[in-house]
């Protein structure tokens, strides 16, 4: 289908490929392995590649010591809530920015692009005061809400290349039958966009699983904090608890890489005809 | 075209996810259907506005005589207006209030050590900026960040998008697998390669002595060319990802009759790359370069958990050094730079959308736009067929 | 399909309104329990844990009063104190450090505890220090130290017996000679671990004004007597030769950027033999798996030429926002964490120089590690404590700027008499400014 290949073409595509690999697995296996050595033998000279017994120490001690539980569970509801909220109210804004032609259009594209330009830091206090007046600070509700405003910028941009792909007879079709336009959006389009919408959802979900600041600022309890902030917690000002780190390192990418592994020919057809005509 | 058409709306919707709609279609809702339906014709926009990957312009768009309409008639301005309300509301109460309001702090005094007096300072703050030595330094650092961590992750994301649409066995789980840096966070990131490239006792060193490729341990973080090129390649690991997605993604979408016509035309490899491939997904690539720019430069955080903008300020990019303002509590000073940021960016990303727009309208677009436009329904279905 | 998106979207909205919970509440419950909100910054997960077990105590003293412990990464903390400071609510109890003290009451965020801390029983069993430290300029009371950080040399004993020395070196010069003599680069091996990294700038300074003892002003360790800066001081040249021709001749090449991290565990893998630090170290150390106690011990602060050395004092301890609206519950809790088994229990379990007199009797300090720290105390004419000007509003700024310079020298793109010259007028300007 794109040709014929010659043997060195070949080679070269094979060699380069598995070295690839080679570079990208290797911090993570690298971190993997650190996470089951036993805590005093992780810096022991000289390296070894491999752990000279398994000990799941680290694991037991996130769950012992540290909620490590509690902040999963944090994450994964903040998260999830937080990037299936934004997809659907994405869906909305990039379906009209895909459909319509209005003449603050590319004022509103330009809001959008303008929303990743910003260094959190400089709304991060008129943030905090406005969230203290709201009382959801330290409030997964509250994070959720955030987090929602955060993703929605990308995720239209990215929904609405994929609108301008389908073509117009779907739902206007739908629409001579009788729909509304909210009705034709869901019940006709949506189906065509699955692999689109996936694809949206994990980034959003990736984005906030990952993000530190917003959740270290408006959470404060124990029970309410996510995953990056535990994980930052690590790092203290003398010491980096190296062991357990790796092993919520571990834990931290599993999910994400489940996400991936089950999701990877969806976000990569979803974004076949989305994401990119921006 | 899916230009302003006058486009009677069904209904005038509430609240999206608020309201009820019925499940069931009314027939006396539906009125106009719009008139011209046909692939080509929705093609004809795809091509020429969403196609170049033009955001902002695409509202005053030079090329393309587009049939422009009264804009906003009633019932569709409400349509746009209610789907536009939720995100609109989301991102104006929790990004665009703060912003706002945080930003005036870059006109006054305000510093975290003494905010008895936070009195309105003009400009004051944004001359010291010019004016600080360091800036220059800074500057340049951002240069080289931006640029040495776009091209390299440009290149080897082509490359492996370009190999991956060969199908293999284990594909997926390949893709899985490389695809995963996209899912660490920055700073875990920033973490975890400073101590590979701890130069005693890091895995990095270790196994380029074992490879025979050096002899003594390269102090990597603790000079600043080394360094600059450890954090650069901890960047490069972490975003051809992003490439390699996107790519693989538009190329999925070259329909295969171009490549095999090219093909019998005689055409060799590089020439179908420079002159098939490339136009063909040139609106992603434009488009995939601007979001990653943007996001690079305001991407502190592998750097800072790296060296901190050492050794001595050496890999400072701007928004490592507005942290370290941020840190000595002069939160007036630290805005302005974010402010600066912003600014620089905003003009970037004009030139780089009038740029790329401009090229695509004299050279290439035509052809590619045709083929596309011919290509466009079978590929919806083909792609899957192809990925899945 | 549309019902189930709906269903699914209400579902989550509904779903995370109900785990969301309560919010900050800072009131007083119906049956009068009051919540204390209470914040540390130099966080980490063992002094955590610590700090848990004496809250549980506390609570269980007074049934009335909870106390919910925010223990953000230490990274962040300090920024998320000063937003929750400066909102004015949910925050009672927190760490203040020397460095945020100065600032952070300007700002008028902390409430001066000195009225409800008159006739206080507490104060008496405090050592001098700890009084001195309590109290700012003016006689107002932010915070009561929960511990001092102090330096001492902390080095292998093994190592140094090996390579032919009969004692750990006194002074720095010692210090030269002997990891020098130990360094040994092929082998992985090291002399010291030198900080070129974050807060290189704290142990430069300790070189110079162990330099510069004699004349050294106490209440402000970067004046002399004659109210110049020690920068200016010829011995302060001598000092940073000698100090830069260690980094040169038995450091690791790659502690230009070694922080407080590398360097702790530079000395506990066993590759480098000398280590200047807290004693926080200590308890670090006694998990070492590499080295065991047997291996290593500690020293007294390296001396100048003089045979003197100058303690630099850092401290921290607990402070009541001046938004609280439980100012009498706070203080109790502070008041709590300086008394007693509780300030025991924190001192000795985090390995900070401990604030109650009695410690001096304590025999857990007169041993092993401890030993050199109770030295030092004991003659306060050669290890001269000396109060840092950390409370200045430019000390961050001082910590970047000297950083960097240190660093400049390193790569060789400075000279020490620049660095001095520039650190001389940074200062002298500084004041004059003041």
């Amino acid at each position: 289908m794109i040709g014929k290949e010659s043997a060195a073409g070949r080679t070269v595509r094979i060699l380069f490929l598995s070295l690839w690999l080679a570079v990208t697995v290797f911090p993570l296996y690298w971190i993997t392995v650190t996470s089951f050595k036993s805590p005093g033998t992780i810096f022991s000279f000289p390296i070894s590649y491999w752990p000279t017994h398994f000990s799941l120490e680290n694991y037991t001690g996130l769950f012992r010591e540290a909620k490590f539980g509690v902040y999963l569970t944090n994450s994964l509801i903040i998260a999830t809530a937080a990037g299936t909220v934004a997809t659907a109210i994405s869906m909305l804004s990039a379906y009209v920015l895909a459909r319509f032609e209005f003449r603050s259009k590319g004022a509103v594209l330009m809001a959008a692009l303008v929303t990743q330009m910003i260094p959190s830091f400089i709304a991060l206090g008129p943030l905090y005061m406005m969230m203290t007046e709201l009382n959801l600070v330290d409030s997964r509700f509250g994070l959720t809400l955030v987090y929602i405003a955060v993703c929605i910028p990308f995720c239209t941009v990215m929904l609405r290349g994929f609108f301008e792909n389908i073509p117009d007879a779907l739902e206007e079709a739908a629409m001579i039958d009788g729909c509304s336009r909210l009705g034709a959006l869901f019940r006709v389009l949506l189906p065509v966009m699955r692999p689109g919408i996936v694809a949206a959802f994990i980034f959003n979900f990736v984005n906030c699983w990952n993000e530190l600041f917003l959740s270290v600022t408006l959470m404060n309890g124990d029970a309410r904090k996510t995953v990056p902030t535990a994980l930052n917690g690590f790092i203290s000002s003398f010491n980096i608890d190296w062991g357990s780190m790796s092993a919520a390192a571990v834990l931290t990418i599993a999910p994400t890489m489940i996400l991936f592994a089950f999701a990877s020919r969806h976000i990569v057809q979803g974004l076949t005809s989305g994401a990119v005509k921006g | 075209m899916k230009e302003p058409v006058a486009f009677p709306s069904a209904r005038p919707e509430g609240e999206p996810g608020g309201t009820p709609t019925p499940t069931t279609c009314s027939t006396d809702a539906a009125v106009g259907a719009r008139p011209d339906v046909g692939p080509d014709a929705g093609t004809g926009l795809r091509a020429g506005a969403g196609g170049r990957g033009s955001t902002a312009a695409s509202t005053s768009a030079p090329t393309a005589p587009r049939p422009r309409r009264p804009v906003f008639t009633g019932r569709q301005g409400l349509t746009v207006a209610a789907f536009m309300a939720p995100a609109a509301l989301f991102v104006a109460v929790f990004i665009y209030y703060p912003m706002i309001a945080g930003s005036q702090m870059a006109f006054r005094n305000w510093n975290l050590n003494d905010l008895t007096d936070t009195s309105w300072v003009g400009l004051k703050n944004f001359r010291e900026i010019f004016t600080d030595p360091v800036f220059g330094t800074v500057l340049s650092n951002t240069g080289i960040w931006v640029v040495g961590s776009i091209v390299p992750q440009f290149v080897i994301g082509f490359a492996i998008a370009l190999w991956l649409r060969r199908r293999f066995r284990f594909r997926g789980l390949y893709q899985a697998l490389i695809f995963f840096p996209w899912a660490i966070s920055g700073f875990l990131i920033g973490i975890l390669f400073r101590w590979m490239f701890n130069s005693e006792f890091g895995v990095v060193n270790d196994l380029l002595e074992k490879a025979g490729l050096i002899n003594e341990p390269i102090p990597w973080l603790a000079d600043p060319k080394t360094a600059m090129v450890a954090v650069l390649i901890a960047n490069i690991w972490y975003g051809v990802t992003f490439f390699a997605i996107m790519i693989l993604a538009a190329l999925q979408s070259i329909p295969d009759e171009i490549y095999e016509a090219a093909e019998i035309d005689g055409a060799g490899k590089v020439r179908t790359l420079f002159q098939i491939t490339i136009p063909s997904i040139r609106g992603t690539l434009s488009l995939t370069v601007l979001l990653r720019v943007i996001w690079i430069f305001n991407f502190p955080d592998l750097i800072f958990a790296m060296t901190g903008g050492g050794p001595s300020n050496e890999t400072h990019i701007v928004t490592t050094w507005m942290i370290t303002v941020t840190q000595q509590g002069d939160y007036g000073r630290a805005s302005a730079i974010g402010l600066i940021v912003v600014a620089m960016l905003l003009v970037f990303s004009v030139f780089h959308l009038t740029a790329t727009r401009e090229k695509s309208a004299t050279g290439g677009r035509p052809t590619t736009g045709g083929k596309r436009a011919t290509g466009r329904n079978p590929r919806t279905r083909k792609t899957k067929g192809t990925v899945s | 399909m549309l019902s189930r998106r709906r269903t699914a979207t209400a579902l989550c909205l509904a779903a995370a309104l109900v785990l969301s919970g309560c919010a900050v509440g800072g009131g007083a419950a119906a049956d009068g329990t009051v919540t204390l909100h209470m914040v540390e910054s130099l966080t980490n997960p063992t002094r955590t844990a610590v700090l848990k077990d004496l809250i549980g105590e506390f609570e269980k003293q007074n049934p009335k009063i909870k106390v919910d412990l925010i223990s953000p990464p230490t990274d962040q903390a300090d920024q998320k104190i000063q937003q929750m400071l400066q909102s004015g609510s949910g925050i009672d109890t927190l760490e203040v450090r020397d460095i945020t003290s100065g600032p952070w009451s300007t700002n008028h965020w902390l409430y001066d505890m000195s009225k409800d801390l008159k006739g206080w029983a507490g104060w008496d069993e405090l050592t001098d220090n700890t009084v001195k430290y309590a109290k700012d300029a003016k006689g107002r009371t932010y915070y009561i130290p929960y511990g001092f950080y102090g330096l001492s040399l902390f080095y292998r004993s093994d190592l140094v017996t090996g390579a032919g020395f009969k004692n750990p070196p006194a002074s720095w010069d010692d210090l030269l000679e002997q990891a020098t003599a130990i360094q040994n680069p092929g082998k992985r091996q090291y002399g010291y671990a030198f900080r070129g990294g974050t807060n290189a700038n704290s142990n430069a300074v300790a070189v110079i004004e162990a330099y510069v003892a004699d004349k050294i002003d106490r209440d402000n360790g970067f004046k002399l007597t004659d109210g110049r800066t020690i920068f200016s001081a010829p011995e302060a040249l001598t000092a940073l030769k000698t100090y830069f021709a260690l980094f040169k001749k038995a450091s690791p090449p790659s502690s230009v950027a070694w922080g407080y991290p590398e360097m702790v565990e530079g000395f506990s893998n066993g590759s480098t033999a000398f280590l200047l630090q807290d004693p926080e170290v200590i308890a670090t150390l006694g998990e070492s798996k590499a080295i065991s106690q047997q291996q290593w011990t500690t020293a007294p602060l390296l001396t100048g030429p003089s045979g003197k050395a100058v303690q630099p004092v850092a401290t921290a301890g607990w402070g009541i926002a001046a938004g609280s609206k439980h100012k009498a519950e706070a203080t109790k809790l502070v008041k709590f964490l300086a008394e007693g088994d509780a300030a025991t229990t924190f001192d000795k379990k985090n390995s900070l120089v401990p604030i109650l007199k009695s410690a001096a009797d304590d025999t857990y300090y007169k041993t092993g590690a401890w030993a050199s720290y109770v030295k030092m105390t004991e003659n306060p004419d050669a290890y001269i404590t000396v109060t840092q000007p950390r409370d200045s509003s430019w000390w961050t700024e001082w910590i970047q700027k000297s950083d960097a310079d240190i660093q400049k020298v390193l790569l060789g793109k400075m000279t020490p008499e620049q660095l001095l010259t520039g650190w001389d007028s940074y200062w002298t300007a500084k004041w004059k400014s003041q």
